[in-house]
């Protein structure tokens, strides 16, 4: 452990890696909060596919291959993307669901394509493409890392100074509109700045899974805030330590590649999340309701105690058996329900094993029986 | 107060080669509380929407006050209807009442102090105050209901536009929003609501459009509120009973052909 | 054409027709992102299911694929049912899993054996003749040809004889349901054979490929029809016409030739999208166009119908007052617009005020009445 946080500060590669994976993290994790929110989780899967050919012709026609200028194609290409998803779905009646499948295949065929006649042309330039595919965190360098940081950086400010309109346009566009917002450029803008987000993380998780890393940090954030802020932050977080983890574990362990292993992790993360989150996990919602049918039954019980006492003159000194109160509305768990009662202060047992109602379990039924008493 | 709240002239709308509003004239004289009315698919939310931009006319014209909506967006307040929204998103009910601060603070600018106040100060009219940081999934549907309201509130409007505000929503809550709606038009503001209940009309509101593509009829309640105009809105014989309102609801509105049914201009 | 050839082209022929089948139903089911998900997802239960055969070939990948299918349908809607997250980001979620899963196992444990990562993105059409059924000592052609040719024979028989069922169960589940047809049935039952599908297809073309043909074809006979048994017909002969086409290219271009097949799908989709008689964009551009006159004519009408007999119609029936200040139009517009009108006899001119005319009446009342067919 110890060598591998000195590794992490002292080894070019891995704080190269360790860097480039956790800021990835951190924008996909911020954007993908906002994307979740709209429902545009989908259009995610569709824009990272959509960038694959955008990547290989940007490699293509300027023999480049740094970073920005990859970057620039699979921004232009996922862009593109999302307009011809826009046009299908705006002038014919085909769904929002079959236009992003039918982008989502096609451009990436395309991708697939023009990567197997670069395969032919130029051996070894187009090794550095493939890796777009699944990722390869263990290939970024310094350029790779300045690029995203500077990308990621932009679009965190961007966010930042829009805070409270993307928040409004997320939520209520109408009222926005209403407002004098420019809805649709708005729109467009957080799509962009989404387009962006995906495209910085595609060197290190690859098109094929990106958009997990869209979808997954952000729906395990949901479960731990109801905060707009603290939940984009959290994604952030959970992108960024997921993509930390996933690519060092990638470079420890031989035969893992990174994407998929990043992939793995924040969903290991999510699902975590959702059953033990406090208040809104699954556990904790389990939990609550076995207490509150627990309360429920005792309850029932005490209401069979006060019944039955009420046809005494002395109702709070009556006692009555365990059989008798089986014989009432909560057939089972009597005695369990007694014992609640009695940590309650609101029945007591007499030595012959009958039980009685206290003057404060008395009260409490007329409560619970609200004055029909 | 010369010039009309709201004065729209020669407005159509259609959706593709669907037409939802036709030609419609109509001047909501300042002070009133009114109420738009008219069957399903007849228009009204078309309407809200046309005035405040939200959807592009095919031809016509909307003044708030005397100058193109744009220009007057200060002076109007929205309550859209309840269900336009996802109720899970995160945030509180504060939060959202302060987003009606937003159009007045400009790009980039953070709301602040200020803001919160004036959020509080709307929130407190419609009683809602202990629920400042409440979840609005937690909510219930009246409660939804007067965020909404707050909201429009804090912008502090001379003229609101609210579509279906009592929807299902309790009866306290429709209670209280009606005092708080009569309240501004006692106050000089204008206040127009689509509104869905034939019951409730004479003891809400002062004015009346009633509305089924085109403007059938337009003007003070006990004027325009009658028989022949119900049915020209929503086709069918109509018929009050006794002291309460009732009216046949037909499918199709059908146009008479030997008048032109424009009711009071 | 070499036989060889011959062989490659009638087995993306027969797997196009295959996809094409239970596509249409995914994309009039609003589903069709889950043809992307199904596909990517079953890799887990193919590697699993070649471990423990050891073979390939065994049936039991195909069992075990569309076990992984079901699997994912049914992990996507608990998920969604918890209300934790929404359906979209409940697919987004669960197919990266489990495909990285996938990736994961072959990249450790059986990358130097058959299966590999290009493999499963692109399939193996070049080889596919290369592996021969051979039953008794006869050769039988390729084994691929018979198992997605034995596939899609199944589905379109089931396809005939649950017809009416699909149908209903497609456009109204309520009626369905309430008719004792299961259509939680229908359902699963059409997961389990794109999921027997997309394992079939996978081998040979490989997953991109899997989408497009069951997506791309549907959605372009979409705009073609409205009958369902034409629109099964027509994706079914597009995607064959897609897989002739992508042949072709990848010949001439000698790339890949399931990436061609899934770039010829979207071309055909674009030509379709073009041309279509009635929904296509050309159609749709005239149509509008034409609308946007007709509308006007018909708002001038109303326009001075609305206004007859009152005190201002001397001031709105004036031509200057269209332009004017209220109805908004320019005078370009208006002008062409009172031409049209007075060249169908809608309205006569007297000086430069305008009157109806009977037929300009008809049509206003009409059209405000809402009896304009």
């Amino acid at each position: 452990m110890i060598d591998l946080l000195t590794g992490l500060v002292t080894d070019y590669t891995l704080r190269t890696v360790a860097l480039g994976s956790a800021a990835l993290g951190l924008v996909s994790g911020a954007l993908g909060a906002f994307a979740v929110l709209r429902r545009q989780s989908l259009l995610g899967d569709a824009v990272s596919h959509a960038a694959l050919p955008g990547i290989v012709l940007a490699y293509m026609l300027t023999g480049a291959r740094t970073p920005l200028v990859l970057v620039l194609g699979a921004a232009l290409a996922g862009w593109a993307a999302s307009l011809v998803v826009m046009l299908v779905t705006r002038t014919t009646r085909i769904k929002i669901d079959t236009a992003l499948g039918l982008v989502l295949s096609t451009f990436f065929g395309l991708g697939l394509v023009l990567l197997s006649i670069v395969q032919r042309s130029s051996g070894a330039g187009q090794a550095g493409l493939d890796r777009f595919l699944f990722g390869q965190a263990a290939a970024l360098v310094g350029d790779d890392l300045v690029t995203m940081t500077v990308l990621g950086a932009l679009v965190l400010v961007a966010l930042m100074l829009l805070w409270k309109e993307f928040k409004l346009l997320s939520f209520d566009p109408a009222f926005a509109g209403a407002m004098g917002l420019p809805v649709r450029l708005l729109d467009i803008g957080l799509t962009t700045l989404l387009v962006i987000a995906i495209v910085i993380g595609l060197q290190t998780v690859g098109v094929v899974l990106m958009s997990a890393m869209i979808v997954a940090p952000a729906a395990a954030a949901r479960q731990w805030t109801d905060h707009l802020g603290r939940l984009v932050a959290l994604s952030g977080f959970f992108g960024a330590v997921s993509g930390l983890t996933g690519a060092i574990l990638s470079s420890l362990v031989p035969h893992l590649p990174t994407g998929p292993t990043i992939i793995l992790v924040v969903t290991a993360v999510t699902i975590l999340s959702l059953f033990l989150a406090p208040r809104r996990g699954l556990l904790a919602a389990r939990v609550r309701k076995f207490r509150q049918r627990r309360q429920l039954q005792a309850e029932r019980v005490l209401t069979d105690l006060y019944r039955l006492a009420a046809q005494h003159p002395e109702p709070a000194e009556a006692p009555h058996a365990v059989p008798v109160l089986r014989t009432m509305t909560s057939p089972s768990g009597v005695r369990r329900c007694l014992a609640r009662l009695s940590d309650m202060g609101l029945a007591v047992p007499d030595p012959d094993g009958r039980w009685r109602l206290t003057p404060a379990g008395v009260d409490r039924a007329r409560d619970i029986l609200g004055g029909d008493a | 107060m010369s010039e009309p709240a709201v004065r729209i002239t020669d407005l159509t709308v259609a959706y593709g080669d669907r037409p939802v509003l036709w030609d419609i004239d109509l001047d909501v004289p300042a002070g009133h509380l009114m109420a738009i009315m008219g069957p399903n698919g007849a228009g009204k939310t078309t309407l809200i929407k046309a005035v405040l931009g939200l959807v592009a006319p095919a031809a016509g014209r909307v003044e708030i006050h005397g100058d193109v909506y744009a220009k007057q967006r200060h002076l109007v307040g929205y309550v859209p209807q309840r269900g336009s929204v996802d109720w899970d998103f995160p945030t509180t009910v504060l939060d959202v009442v302060m987003m009606g601060r937003y159009g007045a603070l400009g790009w980039f600018k953070r709301p602040g102090r200020t803001e919160r106040d004036q959020a509080m100060t709307a929130l407190e009219k419609v009683g809602m105050t202990e629920f400042a940081g409440r979840q609005i999934s937690a909510l219930s549907g009246g409660q939804q209901q007067r965020v909404f309201l707050a909201r429009a509130l804090v912008q502090d409007a001379q003229v609101y536009f609210m579509d279906e505000p009592f929807q299902g929503v309790d009866v306290r809550t429709e209670k209280a929003i009606v005092e708080l709606l009569k309240d501004l038009r006692d106050r000089g503001r204008t206040v127009v609501v689509v509104h869905h209940d034939l019951q409730t009309v004479r003891d809400y509101f002062d004015w009346i459009t009633l509305l089924n593509v085109r403007r059938i009829a337009s003007g003070p309640v006990s004027e325009v509120f009658t028989p022949e105009n119900l049915g020209l809105t929503y086709g069918g014989r109509v018929e009050f009973l006794a002291e309460q309102d009732d009216s046949t609801d037909t499918v199709e509105p059908h146009f008479n052909p030997d008048g032109h049914g424009r009711g009071r201009p | 054409m070499s036989p060889a050839q011959v062989e490659i082209l009638a087995i993306a022929v027969v797997t196009a027709a295959g996809c094409a089948l239970v596509g249409t139903f995914l994309m009039l089911r609003r589903l069709a992102m889950l043809s992307d998900a199904i596909s990517h997802a079953i890799l887990p239960g193919i590697v699993v299911a070649f471990f423990l055969t050891g073979d390939l070939a065994s049936p039991w990948l195909i069992i075990a694929a569309a076990l992984t299918g079901l699997l994912t349908v049914v992990l996507v809607e608990m998920l969604t049912r918890t209300r934790r997250l929404k359906e979209d980001a409940a697919m987004g979620l669960v197919f990266p899993a489990l495909f990285s899963l996938g990736i994961v196992l072959i990249t450790r444990y059986a990358g130097h054996v058959h299966l590999d990562v290009d493999a499963v993105l692109l399939g193996e059409l070049a080889f596919a003749p290369f592996d021969r059924l051979v039953v008794g000592g006869t050769d039988l052609g390729p084994r691929h040809l018979w198992l997605m040719g034995t596939i899609t024979l199944l589905n379109a028989g089931l396809v005939t004889v649950f017809f009416k069922e699909l149908k209903l169960a497609t456009f109204d589940a309520g009626l369905a349901a309430s008719l004792g047809l299961a259509p939680a049935l229908i359902h699963y039952g059409l997961m389990a054979l794109v999921s027997v599908t997309a394992v079939g297809a996978f081998d040979a073309v490989g997953l991109v490929l899997v989408v497009a043909l069951m997506i791309g074809p549907a959605a372009a006979a979409y705009l073609l029809t409205d009958r369902l048994h034409i629109l099964l017909l027509l994706a079914v002969g597009l995607g064959a016409l897609s897989a002739a086409l992508g042949f072709g290219a990848a010949i001439a271009l000698d790339a890949s030739i399931a990436g061609c097949m899934a770039v010829a799908v979207g071309v055909v989709f674009m030509g379709v999208f073009l041309v279509a008689p009635g929904r296509g964009l050309v159609a749709e551009m005239r149509r509008r166009r034409r609308q946007k006159w007709e509308f006007a004519r018909i708002m001038l009408t109303i326009h001075l119908v609305q206004h007859e007999g009152q005190p201002e119609e001397d001031e709105e029936s004036r031509m200057e007052h269209l332009h004017g200040g209220h109805v908004g139009w320019t005078p370009e517009f208006t002008a062409r617009v009172v031409a049209e009108s007075l060249d169908r006899k809608l309205v006569t001119a007297h000086g430069d005020r305008l009157r109806l005319t009977p037929e300009g009446r008809t049509l206003a009342g009409q059209a405000l009445s809402g009896t304009l067919t």
